[in-house]
């Protein structure tokens, strides 16, 4: 009987200083529709003052139970695998009298905010708070390589340009048979005038370019002219 | 037109760090490692109690609990209940027949966790060390429905046994032990609970104490002295005390192993037995195995060890009489041998694993029912040293009177944990790299012949090196053939992207580096890290006492060379490859510059003294209050390949690049401040200095220093106006902040840091990061020509990430988009908060569990850096953090490639006519 008596003033004690805080993670479709899915190394992690440090393993009802938190102010940080979870403030402060339990609050709070700065309050309890979390993003880990596209290959300007001298050389003489004799000799009129592919236009010029005369000092004006002339002479 | 260019290039190597899909899980590797089991916490257990598969579940000596899959060895989860835990710290696991949860302690914490899935049920913290956890499996001869109880006991100053509901983890009762009696086990039988404690005589011999209790109420029933005369003088010779079993045993012997005496619970007689003598040998161990099952047959195995063998005893308890016999006994046998035992119904099998073979008997008689021959163990130990079992736990599958199938999961010597399927063995983890406490990377001792031949052909006149060269031509022709025969092969590998980079001795990458190893229990373990699948060698090199602990040093002072070194000893040399001690110590040719002076510098009565010669050059004291918490001096091999940074608009900032630097970080625990130096280590200047105040000590701070910048990191305390959290500093030295300009140091052409003290220019940036970071490294390179990456190690997330440096630059600005020239540097602007973005996490899906430290090595290929952690798990992978430009990658699609070109030959084919024709239409037409 003495060790009964003795239990259950134990017990009391406890009941008076302890603030029992209980975390738990509720299915949240379509992110985590499941939360028995998660690995058991899941942990939640209260951060008090220096030297106060809370970790705790997930339950088997998705839960974490944090039974014994000393009154401080503390970070509350679930490490999951595989989700990201939003970081929460909580607070544990003293009660009014001996007789009444302590108050826990707990607020969501932003990294690289002061600490008075707090977001949405999750709940307040006397000597017991019990906090659901939903996660705020899943961990995607891999990069996938840039992998062949077809549709991006042909948009790439190389290929387009290819494409369009293709359509030019294969199509040009299609449209040139097609034509009318009158636009067909204003079109030729036009292209042996234009400086791009008349006899003396520039692409001619390259075409028929002589090296050896340019090396030996020929003037070029008269250079490309003669060559042209020769080369067509020699056919 | 150039600059965007640039930039787009920048962009890209910041974004350089992520894990690819193609490359996870091939190009790093793990081992989820528990550490070694031990005997009486590791059993076969069925998770689910309507299913017949099991699994094996063990709490290692590094307090690790965890559930192996015995088909594949595969870890089904784990739980790490005790960081830091050694061999000594107690700790029980009991698992309840047809029970779904596994209940254990250790420290002062009992409790249960989900046998399936490793999540807990509940837990219950004592005010006490623990000293026992017990399972009741019946309650007055009648089985409990539902969830089993359990019995605790604890010690300390007030010593309790609890006992604790199943289902819930809420107290049921407790008995105050009183007295100045020791605690030390707790028992259960059908109808009663025992608390066996030890009484010191006045001589100053124990007796043992036996306390009987009412499992329903708690209530104490009888209590007895056992008058073990004066044979217990410590409770080392304690063989056995309880056990579940239906008839809970005490067993003890005295200091010399010559008498046994049993003693069965609850009563007060005491059967003694003469241990034989097999030979002149003393008996060095004895331990008994007993079934763990209330329901089975009570007898029991008494296992005998010498140094050099070791046979066994069966003894069976006459419940009726109240007296114990023995049965039969199992010859004696060289070498060591290990004991297991596993039940079927109420019959008893006792397995017997040796170094050669596998052997199960039934407790009732010694007829042999299952014999297997153990070819090997397949793991990798040194020359002189055969892997033999320690302990082992077995599962047996029996079909008629014969033992049709028996599993044994044997820990070996050599530390690796092995299971044997009828004595072939299925898997092996190497739990003994759980311990490693150092280690390096050396370069296989295959490279290095190659280049000392080189070497000596340089060395030596030109005829000598010419024969010399011949000689080794004609010996290389000897490989010829299975090169060619392996060419097909090759190209075939090479077609399908799958070659795995050449074996050790082709290795062009420089991928295939050894691992030294030295673990916390005396042992020097290789691995290679192209090739990790693998233990390359495995050996013992400190011949260490129980209880007694070393703190070796791995490093490599050359090429094929490993070298430890420890306090009591200095550096003993062993082959990379091979694991020989090297016993000649090569006479190192010193033609270092004579003018240079080495300057040392140690911790010394909480300071830090650097001598030259012996004598003092310079003295750090902290200031009254502070202590020293870590040194990082900058790395021995730290190659930078460009001294400035060139900015956008080409102009360039000159870095502080000086060898001699080192971080120091020291605490005032009463201010609750940490201080961060940057000292130069030949002159003992100060170059930076910074403090923080509101740190939590208790928490890790972590520091690195590599070429002209340092970072660290701590964990902030509250207060109403700051943010609380983790946090990480960056801070780069520069020459001068103005560009194009060195300062003081641009006449000169040669400095020393004895005679002129140019101080640099640090600009600090301080980011807050979502989780402690508990140890940093940086990649290495060759050249250092690629970028660098700062390797942080997660201990909440279970991870190391690869912090991209253009991430934390402290040049980002602050306050305003960075400019064009900024942007094309690749700097953008500051923000306060850093998420660690999965991509960057090294170990991806991966959980590596318990990493101490880091340690990368540059491969043979610029872009590439090695890298390898260690502590619980061991963990390591290659890092391209500019992206893999000097080698086609798995994203060089080479069937593209080839498909492209054909493609271009087949147009080429088809349009040469064409354009031909063209042509010579063309100049018949205009011309």
């Amino acid at each position: 009987m003495l060790s009964l008596s003795h239990l259950a003033l134990l017990l009391c004690a406890n009941l008076a200083s302890a603030a029992r805080l209980t975390v738990s993670i509720p299915p949240s479709p379509p992110l985590l529709p499941n939360p028995s899915t998660l690995p058991p190394s899941t942990h939640a992690v209260l951060v008090g003052p220096p030297g106060v440090h809370y970790d705790v393993p997930i339950r088997r009802d998705s839960t974490f139970v944090f039974p014994d938190v000393a009154e401080a102010s503390y970070l509350l940080t679930l490490h999951s695998r595989d989700y990201f979870f939003p970081p929460l403030r909580v607070d544990v402060s003293k009660a009014a009298d001996e007789s009444q339990q302590q108050t826990i609050q707990a607020w969501q709070t932003f990294r690289g905010n002061e600490w008075d700065n707090k977001g949405p309050h999750y709940g307040s309890g006397k000597g017991e708070l019990q906090l659901q979390i939903q996660p705020s993003g899943h961990k995607e880990f891999y990069q996938e390589r840039g992998g062949f596209n077809i549709i991006g290959f042909v948009k790439s300007p190389m290929i387009l340009m290819a494409l369009v001298s293709a359509v030019m050389i294969f199509g040009m003489p299609y449209l040139m048979d097609n034509m009318d004799p009158e636009t067909k000799a204003e079109f030729e009129e036009m292209q042996k005038s234009s400086p791009l592919t008349g006899s003396g236009g520039a692409a001619n010029q390259i075409q028929n370019f002589d090296l050896a005369g340019w090396m030996a000092g020929k003037g070029t004006s008269s250079g490309s002219g003669a060559s042209g002339g020769g080369n067509s002479k020699k056919r | 037109m150039l600059l965007p260019l640039i930039a787009a290039a920048f962009l890209l190597a910041g974004s350089g760090s992520a894990v690819f899909t193609d490359e996870a899980w091939n190009v790093d590797y793990h081992y989820a490692l528990l550490g070694q089991p031990k005997q009486s916490t590791s059993f076969f257990h069925q998770p689910n109690p309507s299913s017949r598969a099991s699994l094996v579940y063990t709490l290692s000596e590094r307090g690790v609990l965890g559930a192996v899959n015995p088909r594949d060895g595969a870890v089904v989860w784990r739980q790490v209940l005790l960081a830091g835990a050694s061999a000594h710290n107690a700790s029980f696991l009991r698992a309840g027949e047809g029970q779904d949860v596994v209940i254990s302690g250790i420290g002062s914490q009992v409790a249960a966790w989900s046998a399936a899935d490793g999540r807990q049920a509940w837990s219950v913290d004592f005010p006490g060390p623990l000293e026992d956890v017990e399972i009741l499996e019946l309650v007055d001869g009648k089985d409990t429905s539902g969830a089993k109880d359990a019995v605790a006991l604890s010690g300390g100053d007030q010593p309790v046994v609890q006992r604790l509901d199943g289902a819930t983890g809420s107290v049921k009762w407790q008995y105050q032990l009183s007295g100045t009696d020791v605690p030390y086990q707790v028992s259960a039988s059908t109808t009663e609970v025992f608390v066996i404690s030890l009484h010191k005589t006045i001589l100053g011999y124990l007796k043992l104490k036996v306390t009987s209790l009412d499992p329903v109420s708690g209530h104490k029933m009888d209590e007895h002295m056992l008058s073990s005369e004066n044979e217990l003088a410590t409770a080392d010779t304690i063989v056995t005390v309880g056990a579940n079993s239906a008839s809970p045993i005490n067993a003890w012997t005295d200091s010399t192993h010559s008498v046994l005496k049993v003693n069965i619970m609850g009563t007060k007689g005491i059967s003694s037995f003469d241990i034989e003598k097999h030979g002149g040998e003393a008996v060095e161990r004895v331990k008994l195995h007993a079934p763990y099952h209330i329901n089975s047959l009570s007898h029991f195995l008494v296992h005998y060890e010498t140094a050099t063998s070791h046979w066994a005893e069966v003894f069976h308890v006459d419940l009726k009489r109240g007296q114990v016999e023995k049965a039969y006994s199992l010859p004696k046998l060289a070498g060591r041998g290990a004991f297991s035992t596993s039940t079927s119904d109420a019959n008893v099998y006792f397995t017997r694993v040796t170094s050669d073979q596998v052997m199960t008997v039934s407790s009732a008689s010694h007829g042999v029912l299952g014999k297997w021959s153990v070819g090997g163990f397949n793991v990798a130990a040194a020359n002189d040293e055969t892997a033999e079992p320690i302990h082992a736990v077995s599962e047996v599958s029996i079909r008629g009177d014969t033992v049709s199938a028996v599993r044994s999961a044997v820990l070996l010597s050599t530390g690796d944990w092995v299971l044997l399927r009828d004595g072939s063995p299925v898997w092996s983890r190497p739990e003994m790299l759980a311990s490693t406490v150092s280690a390096a990377f050396a370069t296989p001792a295959e490279v290095e012949a190659l280049v000392q031949q080189l070497e000596a052909e340089a060395h030596s006149n030109p005829i000598e090196a010419y024969i010399h060269r011949l000689t080794r031509h004609v010996q290389d022709l000897q490989r010829l053939p299975a090169i060619i025969m392996s060419l097909p092969q090759k190209v075939v590998q090479g077609f399908l992207g799958t070659s795995v980079d050449g074996d050790i001795t082709s290795d062009s990458f420089g991928f295939h580096q050894i691992i030294a190893c030295a673990t916390q229990d005396g042992r020097l373990i290789a691995l290679d890290a192209g090739n990790p699948d693998k233990v390359l060698w495995n050996q013992q090199i400190a011949d260490l006492q129980p209880g007694q602990t070393w703190q070796p040093s791995v490093s490599s002072p050359k090429g094929g060379v490993v070298e430890i070194s420890s306090k009591a000893s200095a550096g003993v040399q062993y082959n990379a490859s091979s694991g020989e001690q090297l016993v000649s110590i090569l006479p190192i040719d010193v033609t270092a510059d004579q003018a240079a002076q080495e300057v040392k510098y140690a911790m010394h009565d909480g300071g830090l003294e650097a001598t030259v010669d012996s004598s003092t050059t310079w003295h750090f004291m902290p200031t009254s209050g502070e202590r020293i918490v870590s040194l990082v001096p900058r790395p021995l091999n730290d190659p930078v390949a460009s001294i400035g940074k060139v900015l956008g608009d080409r102009r360039v900032l000159y870095k502080y690049l000086d060898p001699n630097l080192a971080l120091l970080v020291t605490a005032n625990d009463a201010a609750t401040a940490a201080t961060f130096y940057v000292l130069n280590t030949v002159s003992g200047a100060i170059l930076y200095s910074n403090v923080h105040t509101g740190v939590d000590l208790s928490s890790p701070i972590s520091s690195m220093l590599s070429e002209n910048w340092f970072t660290y990191s701590f964990t902030a305390e509250a207060s109403g106006d700051s943010p609380k959290g983790h946090q990480l500093v960056v801070g780069e030295l520069f020459e001068s902040l103005v560009a194009n300009d060195r300062g003081p140091l641009s006449s000169t052409a040669n400095y020393s840091s004895m005679q002129t003290g140019t101080e640099p220019f640090t600009l600090t940036k301080i980011y807050q990061i979502p989780e402690p970071i508990s140890k940093m490294a940086v990649t290495r390179t060759r050249q250092g020509i690629t970028s660098r990456q700062l390797l942080a190690v997660l201990a909440d997330s279970s991870a190391i990430v690869g912090i991209p440096y253009g991430v934390v630059d402290p040049r980002r600005p602050i306050g305003r988009d960075p400019t064009k020239d900024e942007q094309a540097e690749g700097l953008v602007r500051y923000s306060p908060v850093i998420d660690f973005d999965p991509r960057w996490y090294l170990n991806h899906q991966r959980e590596v569990v318990g990493v101490k430290d880091t340690i990368t090595s540059p491969a043979l290929l610029e872009s590439t850096s090695l890298v390898f952690a260690y502590g619980l798990d061991i963990f390591g992978t290659r890092l391209s953090p500019s992206f893999s430009f000097d080698v086609l990658g798995k994203d060089f699609n080479k069937f593209q490639m080839l498909a492209t070109v054909a493609a271009l030959a087949v147009a080429t084919c088809v349009v040469a006519p064409l354009v031909t024709r063209k042509q010579v239409n063309t100049r018949w037409q205009f011309m």
